[in-house]
Parts: structure tokens; sequence; C-alpha cells
């Protein structure tokens, strides 16, 4: 059987381009709905303590007010299931309205709904909420002793692990060839550019649709039904389009149940939109990490223990633990392994997972503390990463499913010129004086597959839909999954529309842990290779199909036709094929979960990022002038798409590494810069001039179809250890605390 | 924010008019910092006057035909991009392009700029429940609180906050003159008095009197472009707010220093300005021992507070940084 040439590997232009610049893709809050109102968020002052009491009656007279929404009218929700709650889940388990306690500033307390949003503004402004205040925990350090050992995170995270003996061989190692170090990384907030926003309409009592800004529609019902007490086909969840949330959205979160608290006590459609300093205390956050990684290695520069410990915090209400030591188990061999996560809990608001969890503070510390070794042992850093190299996944004991590490050091230092480097710190000045430093770490990032399904609908004009309640991030979504389409289907890519975002649809995973295309792919591969056996049975089953007599694997597809191989005037469209039912469409289901291989082998992928940076020596601003990465990830499905994601993968790594930090005032509980002004992320001028992103483009025979592992957080993963090695390697200084901002420099 | 009443003022009198008999009213130029603090609720007028059709947008040689006025309504943008500027005082364009993004210096103008309040956190969330400039009386949240970005010098007990302005660093050492019109009639303020230091009252940022209107910037002028700079420290290339800036003007005969005016931002409640430090190296060779002195002498009774330790060593590698910069540029 023949096909058309294949769009995968093609770099095609996003399908969805032309209605993100011209304002039509309709994002949550660009919903509008007859008799709309406009919720606004009443929050906590105080970060822990007991509301005492809501004086509303100077809110109550403003203009253009609704109801006020507080406890006291709410309606009573139902606690969640344990699958949303158990083993230190991402989100907010507690649900808003149950009781006065107050556990982190910005808690809702209520909402005022209004006729406009600024009149709902303003009257939330006017609510004047009273306080015991309680006493305040936000010292991590200073609660150290009262940490817990979490067993698991976000559901399936090993936090308590090891093998081997580490502690016999720190015993016994010589101290030169020790590192023992504390590396720190600061809360960070996700800030998609577009933030949290629900609207919520009921139908009736007991049916309701929420337009939420949400990566995991189908987890979102599963919160809203269970909530408030409906029955799950009742409710529809509704995201065509996000605008990026970097790990945020998707959970449980107060914001949406208030939207739809609001809606059903006033019989209206609500929109509750959050504002920029919201998306600091309502939609998750990156805890605050105090990591200590010791690493020891023998005379010929092979490790022999790694321990890597990690301090940090949860809400009082949550206990999602950043899974920093996750993958330091398998990246090098080493026999004695250690890894430790402690938790205290604070009056801040739910730590949830940010791009790359656990990988993105935990490399930051252990490429660090490789640099570090490296250089004790006075052997080139790649040099010893390579020495260090592990054959198989030595924690699990199980073969890599395809692993090309080597070959991304190699290009990578080939391309970046590494083998040039003087290894002495200090010892490059550019022409304006400033120092020169080159730096590199490794990445690494598991490749996930998700079960997954689909539905294709072929109609009688020849148009295809294929729909999947999956989600489009701004990451391609729609792009890839009409590549997976059209190249299964042998029809034009302009003939099919893919649709998303819709619990209407067939179920799909949330989008994260950079899986979707390797779980979504699958299912769209599958219901279209349903379809498309539909449609040779049309062809050629029976006396009367256009095609009769011919052998199944006789044919060619092309075009939206299926032809005879030998004899290609036997034709019929697609479209015929359809009308020939007498239906208007032809539809096909598929399905997809993780198969044995799952079980059998490790799947990774994995990258070398080499930075290099310049360093004021005397005002310690840093700018990172050149990266390279090279990146194992398995087949490019559109290099376009895999290019954007990388580039941005890195400028977040950037952007760790230099600026990123929400900081808490101590006495308040308070974020002191819960704005963009003061919560910096890398402007254009931050990006390097020099940005070379590479892949090995090797298929992965071993995952579902097509051999893609997924991309996107690997970007991130390594990134700010390249950057703080770099800096070492100019100024001789070694900085562990992020962000590297020019005051730890002077 | 606040139900308010917007009115426009067509001319100036109309203008003091209004700001003299409505109660808590706001003129409204560009709006930039003006919007984002009633935003906050930091600032909640009862009707803003809507100025931005005064004209007063001029940007021409002073009457005399010497130096240059800036209309207080000109934007950073055209201010930093014209061609007087440019040639005359690039200082000054320098340091409003290192100033906020494109897109704020073609809203905001200068005299805007001029009155822009501090980035101070606990001045800037009115949930916080310290803040003697914003409640005077409450304390102060940033003496023991987050204080990275707060001053080194000139502080009181009762504020330690910084002006976040880069345009009047350049203006300080431009010896410019705010002219301002109010009820008692025309004025003329020179910068180093414009802006004043926090004292017992940290709630007054500048000696400007209620219900009076900046109309324009006068610039002097400039004998000497060449040894002119704006350095600032910051925590990303662009768009945020100085760590420390130093903008220096010097002016130099047969290799030495026969003039020299440097002012500090990102350290005090205003400029920072000190006429002792700038006699100092008046006749001296440009060097770094020169330097270094201008720097103690600019630095002296400097103190920090725990997260701004850094400004210290900071601020001196800055001024010598620029000095430098400024003797050797040619």
């Amino acid at each position: 059987m023949a096909q058309s040439p294949s769009v995968l590997g093609t770099p095609h232009q996003r399908v969805d381009g032309k209605f993100k610049v011209t304002g039509t893709a309709t994002y949550a809050s660009d919903f509008k709905i007859d008799r709309m109102a406009y919720a606004c968020l009443i929050q906590s002052t105080i970060a822990s303590g007991t509301v005492t009491r809501i004086d509303q009656s100077e809110a109550e007279r403003a203009p253009g007010v609704i109801a006020i929404l507080t406890r006291q009218n709410a309606p009573k929700l139902q606690a969640l299931p344990e699958e949303l709650t158990a083993n230190g889940v991402p989100g907010e388990t507690r649900l808003p309205f149950q009781d006065d306690q107050v556990y982190f500033q910005g808690q809702h307390l209520g909402a005022v709904i209004a006729e406009t949003f600024e009149q709902a503004r303003e009257a939330a402004a006017l609510v004047r909420v009273n306080y015991q205040p309680g006493e305040l925990r936000t010292d991590l350090l200073g609660l150290a002793d009262e940490a817990i050992e979490p067993r698991i995170s976000g559901g399936r995270v090993k936090l308590q692990d090891k093998r081997g003996d580490v502690d016999w061989v720190w015993a016994n190692m010589p101290q030169v060839r020790l590192v023992d170090e504390t590396y720190s990384t600061p809360i960070e907030n996700h800030n998609p550019i577009e933030p949290g926003a629900a609207l919520a309409v009921w139908d009736g009592k007991d049916h309701l649709t929420l337009h939420v800004s949400t990566r995991g529609v189908d987890l979102t019902q599963k919160v809203v039904a269970s909530a408030f007490g409906l029955p799950i086909e009742n409710v529809r969840i509704v995201c065509p389009f996000l605008g990026g949330h970097f790990g945020s959205k998707g959970f449980s979160w107060s914001y949406f149940l208030v939207a739809v608290a609001a809606a059903q006590i006033t019989d209206r459609p609500v929109r509750l939109v959050l504002s920029r300093p919201q998306m600091f205390d309502s939609m998750g956050q990156r805890a605050r990490t105090i990591q200590t990684i010791g690493l020891a290695a023998d005379e010929n520069g092979k490790l022999a223990a790694l321990k890597h410990s990690t301090l940090t915090h949860s809400s009082m209400i949550d206990q999602y633990t950043e899974p920093c030591g996750s993958l330091t188990r398998l990246t090098y061999s080493c026999p004695n392994i250690q890894i430790n996560h402690s938790l205290v809990q604070l009056d801040f608001t739910t730590p949830c997972p940010m791009r790359a969890p656990g990988e993105a503070p935990g490399f930051f510390a252990l490429e660090s503390a490789m640099d570090e070794l490296a250089v004790k042992l006075n052997i080139d850093p790649m040099e010893f990463r390579v020495r260090n190299y592990a054959d198989k996944d030595e924690f699990d004991q199980r073969p890599w499913s395809s692993k090309h590490l080597k070959e991304c050091y190699d290009r990578g230092a080939s391309k970046f010129g590494w083998s040039s480097r003087n290894p002495k710190p200090g010892s490059t000045r550019d022409p304006d004086g400033r120092l020169v430093g080159w730096g590199m770490a490794t990445a690494i990032y598991a490749a996930n597959q998700q079960p997954a399904a689909a539905k294709a609908i072929l109609s009688n004009d020849g148009s295809i839909v294929v729909q999947s309640a999956t989600h489009e991030s701004g990451t391609g979504t729609y792009t890839m999954m009409t590549q997976f389409v059209a190249d299964t289907l042998g029809v034009p890519m302009e003939r099919v529309r893919f649709e998303l975002g819709d619990t209407r649809f067939p179920p799909a995973p949330v989008n994260g842990g950079s899986w979707l295309t390797a779980s979504v792919g699958p299912a769209v591969v599958a219901a279209c290779n349903a379809l498309r056996d539909k449609l040779i049975s049309l062809a050629v089953e029976g006396p009367s199909a256009p095609l009769s007599g011919q052998s199944r694997t006789d044919i060619v597809i092309a075009d939206g036709r299926i032809s005879s191989a030998k004899d290609t005037s036997r034709s019929v469209s697609f479209s015929d094929l359809v009308a020939n039912t007498g239906n208007p469409t032809l539809e096909a289901d598929g399905s997809t979960k993780p198969g044995d291989a799952y079980q059998k082998l490790a799947f990774f992928s994995f990258g070398a990022i080499f930075a290099e940076v310049r360093v004021d020596p005397d005002l310690g601003e840093v700018r990172v002038t050149r990266v390279v990465g090279v990146y194992d990830v398995g087949k490019i499905l559109n290099p376009l798409l895999a290019r954007s994601q990388m580039l941005s993968g890195i400028t977040f790594g950037i952007g760790m590494a230099l600026m990123e930090g929400a900081v808490p005032d101590m006495a308040t509980g308070r974020t002191v810069n819960a704005n963009l002004a003061e919560y910096h992320v890398p402007v254009f001028a931050d990006i390097p001039p020099e940005f070379v992103i590479e892949f090995l483009d090797i298929p992965d025979t071993n995952m579902a179809d097509n051999g893609a592992r997924g991309l996107g957080e690997i970007g991130i993963v390594g990134t700010p250890a390249a950057i703080a090695n770099a800096i070492y390697h100019a100024t001789g200084k070694r900085i562990r605390d992020l962000p590297i901002t020019p005051d730890k420099l002077v | 924010m606040n139900n308010f009443a917007y009115v426009r003022a067509n001319d100036i009198d109309s203008a003091l008019n209004l700001i003299r008999t409505r109660p808590k009213a706001r003129f409204l130029a560009g709006g930039t910092n003006l919007l984002d603090l009633w935003k906050m609720g930091v600032e909640q007028p009862e009707t803003v006057i809507d100025i931005s059709r005064l004209g007063l947008t001029d940007i021409a040689p002073r009457p005399d035909g010497t130096g240059l006025r800036i209309g207080a309504l000109a934007r950073n943008s055209d201010l930093a991009e014209h061609s007087l500027v440019l040639s005359q005082f690039p200082v000054l364009s320098r340091a409003l392009l290192a100033g906020a993004s494109p897109q704020l210096r073609n809203a905001a103008t200068v005299g805007g700029n001029l009155l822009q309040r501090t980035r101070c956190p606990y001045f800037y969330d009115p949930a916080f429940p310290s803040c003697n400039k914003r409640k005077p009386g409450s304390g102060c949240g940033a003496l023991n609180g987050y204080n990275r970005s707060h001053a080194i010098l000139g502080q009181s007990n009762q504020c330690i906050a910084t002006n976040p302005s880069d345009m009047s660093v350049a203006l300080a050492v431009l010896d410019a003159q705010v002219r301002v019109i109010g009820p008692g009639g025309e004025r003329v303020i020179p910068i180093s008095e414009f802006h004043r230091l926090p004292g017992d009252q940290p709630e007054l940022d500048t000696i400007l009197q209620p219900n009076e209107l900046i109309t324009a910037v006068d610039l002097p002028p400039m004998a000497d472009t060449k040894h002119a700079v704006y350095l600032k420290v910051r925590d990303r290339s662009l768009y945020a707010f100085a760590l420390v800036s130093v903008a220096a003007a010097l002016t130099i005969e047969n290799g030495s220093i026969t003039s020299a005016r440097i002012a500090l931002g990102g350290v005090a409640h205003k400029p920072w300005r000190v006429p002792e430090a700038e006699i100092l190296i008046k006749g001296v060779r440009p060097d770094h021992a020169a330097f270094d002195m201008v720097a103690d002498r600019l630095l002296q009774g400097a103190h920090a507070y725990r997260y701004n330790q850094y400004k210290l060593p900071l601020a001196r590698k800055s001024v010598i940084r620029a000095l430098s910069v400024a003797s050797a540029s040619t």
C-alpha cells in the first residue's frame, strides 16, 4: 500500500497562527454570554489566622453590585475524592468557603459580583475584613526541624530513595575528592502571559459549562463535578486556547470554583479573570528549595557516591513537594546514591509543578556540584561527565529505550568550540574588559506517554475533523495533530481540522510532562488508522464497491482518494465513499496507552547545554552571549515547533539563572514583587545573540508510532547550572544561590 | 479603583482653577505612574484633571536662545530622540532610554517623570500595614523588611525609599531648573531642591506645593558634552529599575578636570549630588585615585541595611566606572 509523502518532520507553520495574530483565537476570557456578570475576588491580607468579620455594608451599596459571595451565602462544596487530594498531588485541595481559617496571603474569602468588571473591582476594595491573626510561619530554615519526609510527590514521584551505601563511602573517601555544598533556588511564579480566567454558565440547576484557562479539561471537570456534587457528564469544560501555563492551570484552584459558585448564587453567567498580582497567590508557584549535594569520586574521576537532599516547603493545606532529586538517581553511573526530600509547611500559597518540576532546581544543584568536583579533580567538566556516563538506568536496572547523550556532548562541544577552553577561571576578557566564561551541563527529562483517545470524523464533503480533549498551550498542538492526521490519511493539511479543549471530546491527559505529542499523537494516528480501514473496506469490499475486487493492500491512498495500485484509473474519493453510505459522516475512534516497553525500558530524553557569559568584573552584570544546546529527543516531527519550544525552554532557564524570584516579606508572608516590573523574566535584550539549537533527530524505535519523545521542559534542565558554571569560569566566584543578580557578584 | 470625575483642562488657568476647587484632585498627564498607583489603591483621586491638551510639549532653546526649555508634557520618547538633546545633552537622552520600556516612554511625560513615586513595595501595596509615605505614622515596613532596592544615603528612620527616576538623575547633573506655576504665580526651582529627603515627612517627595503645576524644565547650556555618561546597573538588560545609577559630566582641559558634576540614582530619596565631592577633583588629573576620592566623599555617611549591603561597594565601583568612562571618552 502506498501513500503520499509524509508531512511529519516538515517545518510546517502553525495552523492556528492566523487566528492568534488576527485576535480570533478564543481564550477563556474572550467568551461572552448574554447577561454575563463580573466577579472580583475578596482576598485575605494576612497569611495566618482567622476571619472574625467581613463587613460588606459599604460594598453592597456600591454601584452595579449584584451580590457578594462569602462563606455566609456560599454553596456547601463537597470534599474532593482521594485521587484528587492524596499523595501530594498538585493543586489546592482545600476548597474555598469551608471555614474561617486563613492559610496564606491572598486566600480567597469571597467575591463581589457586579455588572461591570470595574464595579466589581471597586466594590471588592470596599469590603473590610477583620482577622484574629495567628502565629506566622515563613522561615523555611528556621522551621527545618519540623520538616516531614513525604514519600511521594505529585501522586507518583518517589521522594526517598537509595542504593548502595553512601555513608560508608563518605566516611572513607579522601577529602580532596569530595564536594559537599548547599544550593538554593527562590520561589518562582509561572506568569504565563494569559492569567487564570473562568466564565461559568449554569443551564438550570444541574448543568454547567465552564470556559476556563486549563491544561486539563478532564481533570477540571472532575474537580468541579465533585465539588458541586454534579454528575460528571453534566459538567462541560471548554478551553480551545491557552496563553501558556508553565505548569500552572489545570489543577484544582479556588478561583474557578468561586466563579462557579458566583454564577450559582446570582443565576447569571459570571466571568472571573485573575489579575497579574493574583497570579502570585492564586495559581501555584515553585517553592523555594535548599539542596545539599554530596559527591565523591575515586582517583580516576569515577563517581563513588552521590547524595542529594532537598529542603522545601508547601502550604499549610497541601503537601506537594518539589521533587529536586527525582532524576539524580539515574543521570550518572554511580554505585551509591541517596535521595531525600524534606517538607516544611509554611504560610505561603500552595506550590505546584512549574516547567521541569524538580529537575529545573535539582539540576542547578547537581550540575553545579559536578562542575565543582571536576574543578577539584582537575578534569574537564565535560570529560568528567563522560567518565560517569550511565549506560543504563542503574536505579531500576533497565536499559535505555534510546540514548545518544555522548553525541550531544560531542556535537555541542564542537559547535561551541569547547576544546579551546582555558580551564583557569578569569583567564579570558573581551575587548570591553568583561570577563568571559564558558560552562556546560547535562540535560535529561523523562519521556512519558499517557493514555489518550481521539475521534476522527470524515464528512461527505471530504473534510476531516479529529477531536481529542487535549490542549493548545501555545506550543503547537493544533499544528502537530493536524500533521499526524494528514500523514496518516494521506490528505492535505488544509482539509483537516483538529479540535481540542472540550470535555465532550475523547479523553486526553493533562498537558504536562512534555508528553502531549507522545501521548495524543498515537491516539490520533489510531483513530485515523481506524477510519482509513473503514474507508478501504468501503472501497474494496462487496460487489458494488468502487474498487471491488482489489486487495486491501494493493491500493494507493493519496490526496483524499483511494486508487488501485495497478490501474490508477480505478479511483474513488473519500467524500464519495462517505456519500455512498448514505450518512453525512463516517467516524472512527482510537485510543492508546503506553505499551509493555514502558515496563522494560527507561524512556528519557537527553541533551548537552553550553553557555558563554560575559561578566562585568566591577558591577556584577551578567550577559549570556552564546548558547549551544544539542538534544536527543527522538524524531523531530516539526523542526519549527521543536526549535521554538527549545528557544523558550532555554530562555526560561536563563531567567531562572539570572533574574527570576518571588520574594516573600518575612513579617507578613506577602510577596513584595508581585508584578512584572519587579518579578523579572528575560526581555528580548537578555536573549543570547548567538543561540544554537540542534537535534540529533534519531527516532526512538521503542516509542509509540513515530519515535518522537516529546520536548519542551528539557531546555530548562541544566541551563541554570551551565550559566552558573560559566560565571564561575569567568570570575572564580561560585554562586550557589539563584538568581545570580549583580549584588551577588560585586 | 474608585469612581471618579474626569475633567479636561483647556488651558493652564483652568487647570489651576480645577485643582484648587475640586476635592482630592490629581493632574493626569501620561498616567503611567498615576494609573498604576490608582489600580493598587495607593492613589484614590475623586477628580482627575486631564492636562494633556495644555500644549507644553515644546522642546526648544530657552527664550534667550541658549540651553533648552522642555515642556512639562513632552513625552519621554520625544525628548530622548530630540536632535537638540542628542547633540547638546546626550546624557539626558541616555538616561531616558535607560528607563522603563518604549511603550511607557511613549506615554510618560517629563513632568510626570519628575513626580514618579518610589517603587518601595511597602509603599506600593496597601495590604502592607506599614508605610510612613503612604500612611504617615504607620511605620516603615522596609526598615526591617526586604530592603534590597532601598536607600543608603540621606534616608531617615521614617523612610528608606529611593527615587526610581533615571531622567531626574541626568537632570541633576545638568543643573536643570523646574518651572512651576501655582496660585502664587510662577516660580523656578533648582532640580537639587525639587526633590526632598524623607526626614520626618516622607509623604512629601518634592517641594511642589499643593495646587502647583509643572510647566517646563530648563537646561542651561552644557559647555562640554564629550565627557558625560549615564551608567545604570540593573538586574536585566532592559525594563528594570536601577540598583545604582550614575550620571557624570566632566570638563577636562589640558589633561586636568576643570569641573565635575556627578549624581547617583537608586541610592537615595532624590538624585544624590555632593558639591563638596565635585570640588575635590577640580584641577586634578582624571585617574583612579581621584575617582576613588570622589566616591569616598559622595558616599560619606552611607548606611546600608540587611538586603542592600551590596550597594555600598556597587555605588563606589559605579562612580569610579562612570568617571573612568567619562574621562576616557573623546
